[in-house]
C-alpha cells in the first residue's frame, strides 16, 4: 500500500513554444490507499496528464509529487524505480506488447526489474491468472489474440511488476458490454485480493458510479470534486457543469424530483433506486 | 520529438505564399539553378544575397525561423569555406607562415561559398518548405510531371504514395511517443548504457510501431476500395488550379533575375572567380 499526493501541482504541454498550454493548474490531491479511486473528466480536462505524473512519465513544471511523503522526483535517476511502484496501464495498452509470445511480453516489466528467472515465472503466472488469462494462451504471439485478450496480456504486464499502486487509464475503452464488466471484476478481484491502491481515468459515469469509492472529477486541467462516491453524485447539477454525463439512473431521480416527488437524488445505481421507489409505493399503501 | 523538422509549412499571408504551387516549383528550379551556376563575381554573387534576403521578407517568415533552418547546415558551410580558405591559391598573398599560405582569392572563393550555400538553401526553403503545403507540392509535382504519363510513368500513384506518406508522419510520430511511454512504465530505459544496449532497448519500440504501420495501411488500403478508388482512371481534383497574372511576373521577374546576373558576369565588374 502506498499513498500518492499532489502539492499544487501545475503542468504545462508544449512548454517554451507558442502552442504552450496549462495541462493542469495547481492540483493538490492524495490518493487515498487500498480503496479504488475513479478519475473523471471530458475529453481534454487533464486526467491522463494527470496520471502520467504519478510515476514520473511527466515531470511537473511546479509542485511536488510524493509517494509515502518521498518526493519521487529528489532523485530524478531513480525515476525508474518509481514506475515499477506505479503501475500505470495507459489507454489502449494493447499496443505495447512486442514479444513473440504473451508469456515473454508479461515477463519485459519483471525482467527490467532485474529479478531472477523463478521469480519472473511465477509472477507472470500470477498475473495472468488476475486478468483471467488461460495458460495456454502464454505460448501464443500477441498478435494471434483477440483484442480483448491482448487488452488483458497488456494488463498482466503491469500487473506482473506487483505495483504498490495500480493505474488504468481507460481499460475498458472499446470493448463490448461483456468485456468491459469482466475487466472491471478482475481489476475489483485484484483490488480485494493484494489490497493495492487502483486508480481509474474513465469518462464514463455508470463506470465510475459502480466501482469507485472515491471519485476526483477533473474540468479544464482544475480539480473541481473530490470526495466519496456518494459526495460527488449528490451534485449533479455541478458535474452537469463540468460538461460530463450523470448516470442514466439519478437522471431518473431528477426528473422525478422535478415531477414534485421526493426522492433521494444523490441515487446512482439502479438496485437503490429500486429501493427508494419501492419505499414510495410502501408509504403510499 | 515533436521538433521534427518535417513539413515545416509556415502558414502566413504572404504574395510567396499565394503563388500557384508549380510555378514556385519552377521558381525554386530556377533560382537553384542561378544560385549554382550565375554567380561569378562580387556583383553577381552580392545580388544573389539580396535576393536571398528579398525573399525571406517577401515570404514574411520571421528571420528566426529561417535562420533555425540555416543551423543545420553550418558545418558543411564552415567546411567549404575553411576549405577555399585554406587550399585556393592564386596572386593576391595576405598571409603566410610556414606550410599555411592564404590568398585573397581564397577569401574570396570562402565568402562566395557561403552566399552560394546561404540562397541555395533560403531559395529552397522560401519557395517550398515555407510557403507551400506538401500537400500542394505534390500536387504540383504531379502536375509538372503530367506528361511522363505518356510514357506510362504511373505519375499519379506516386504521388498518391507521397501524399499518403506525409499524411502518416504525424500520426507515426505520435504513435511513437505513445509507445515508448507505455514502455517507459514498464521499466524501459532508452537514455543509458551503451550504444548496443540502446539500440537494443528500441526493439520494444519498434516492433508495436511496424505492426501498427502496417494495420494502417491495410486499413487505407480497404477504405480506399471501398470508394472504388482506382489509380489509373481520369481522376479530376477538388480545387482546379489556375495560374494567375502574379504567377507570370514571379516568372518573368525570375527570368530576368537570372538574365541580370548572366549581364553582370559579362561586363566583369570587380573581383571574379
Amino acid at each position: 500500500m502506498a499513498e500518492i499526493s499532489l502539492r499544487e501541482v501545475s503542468f504545462r504541454h508544449g512548454k517554451g513554444t507558442p502552442y504552450e498550454i496549462c495541462a493542469l493548474d495547481k492540483i493538490t490531491l492524495d490518493i487515498a490507499p487500498g480503496v479504488i479511486t475513479g478519475i473523471i473528466g471530458h475529453t481534454g480536462s487533464g486526467k491522463s496528464t494527470l496520471v502520467e505524473l504519478f510515476n514520473g512519465i511527466l515531470k511537473p513544471a511546479e509542485g511536488r509529487v510524493l509517494i509515502d511523503g518521498e518526493d519521487i522526483w529528489a532523485k530524478p535517476k531513480e525515476i525508474r524505480k518509481v514506475r515499477f511502484r506505479v503501475g500505470l496501464v495507459m489507454q489502449y495498452p494493447e499496443s505495447q506488447l512486442f514479444e513473440e509470445t504473451i508469456r515473454q511480453d508479461i515477463a519485459f516489466g519483471p525482467k527490467n526489474m532485474g529479478l531472477s528467472d523463478k521469480e519472473i515465472e511465477r509472477r507472470v503466472v500470477e498475473a495472468a491468472r488476475f486478468v483471467g488469462l488461460d495458460e495456454e494462451l502464454l505460448e501464443k504471439s500477441p498478435f494471434d489474440l483477440s483484442g480483448g485478450q491482448k487488452r488483458r496480456a497488456a494488463i498482466a504486464g503491469i500487473i506482473a511488476m506487483r505495483p504498490d499502486v495500480l493505474v488504468l487509464d481507460e481499460p475498458a475503452a472499446g470493448l463490448d458490454p461483456v468485456g468491459r464488466e469482466s475487466i472491471f471484476a478482475n481489476i475489483v478481484e485484484y483490488k480485494e485480493k493484494t489490497g493495492s491502491t487502483v486508480v481509474i481515468v474513465s469518462h464514463s459515469m455508470e463506470d465510475m458510479a459502480r466501482y469507485c469509492d472515491r471519485v476526483v472529477v477533473m474540468s479544464g486541467g482544475k480539480m473541481i470534486m473530490n470526495g466519496s462516491r456518494d459526495e460527488v453524485f449528490s451534485q449533479s447539477a455541478s458535474l452537469e457543469g463540468a460538461g460530463l454525463d450523470i448516470p442514466q439512473i439519478t437522471k431518473l431521480m431528477t426528473l422525478l424530483r422535478d415531477r414534485g416527488i421526493d426522492v433521494d437524488q444523490s441515487i446512482y445505481t439502479s438496485e437503490k433506486a429500486y429501493e427508494e421507489i419501492m419505499k414510495l409505493f410502501a408509504k403510499k399503501g | 520529438m515533436k521538433n521534427i523538422a518535417l513539413g515545416q509549412y509556415y502558414p502566413a499571408k504572404s504574395p510567396i505564399h499565394r503563388l500557384d504551387p508549380r510555378i514556385k516549383v519552377i521558381l525554386a528550379i530556377l533560382y537553384i539553378i542561378c544560385a549554382t551556376f550565375l554567380g561569378k563575381n562580387i556583383v553577381s554573387f552580392g545580388l544573389l544575397l539580396v535576393s536571398a534576403l528579398a525573399l525571406i521578407v517577401m515570404g514574411r517568415i520571421p528571420l528566426r525561423t529561417v535562420l533555425r533552418g540555416i543551423v543545420p547546415v553550418l558545418f558543411v558551410m564552415a567546411f567549404a569555406a575553411l576549405f577555399q580558405v585554406f587550399g585556393r591559391s592564386g596572386e593576391m598573398l595576405i598571409f603566410e607562415w610556414r606550410f599555411i599560405h592564404i590568398y585573397g582569392e581564397g577569401l574570396f572563393a570562402a565568402l562566395f561559398m557561403i552566399i552560394r550555400i546561404f540562397a541555395l538553401i533560403v531559395g529552397t526553403s522560401m519557395f517550398l518548405t515555407y510557403t507551400t503545403t506538401p500537400i500542394e507540392l505534390t500536387d504540383a509535382i504531379e502536375d509538372l510531371l503530367s506528361p511522363l504519363k505518356k510514357l506510362k510513368v504511373p505519375v499519379h500513384d506516386f504521388a498518391m504514395m507521397m501524399t499518403l506518406a506525409l499524411r502518416f508522419i504525424p500520426t507515426l510520430v505520435e504513435e511513437t511517443e505513445k509507445i515508448m511511454t507505455a514502455q517507459k512504465a514498464r521499466g524501459a530505459d532508452f537514455s543509458s548504457g551503451s550504444l548496443v544496449k540502446r539500440a537494443k532497448a528500441l526493439i520494444p519500440v519498434l516492433i508495436p510501431l511496424i505492426v501498427s504501420a502496417i494495420r494502417h495501411a491495410v486499413e487505407l488500403a480497404v477504405a480506399m476500395e471501398c470508394r472504388c478508388y482506382h489509380g489509373d482512371g481520369k481522376r479530376t481534383r477538388m480545387t482546379v488550379r489556375r495560374c494567375r497574372v502574379w504567377d507570370f511576373v514571379a516568372l518573368v521577374i525570375m527570368i530576368a533575375f537570372g538574365a541580370a546576373l548572366v549581364y553582370f558576369n559579362i561586363l566583369g565588374i570587380g573581383y571574379s572567380l
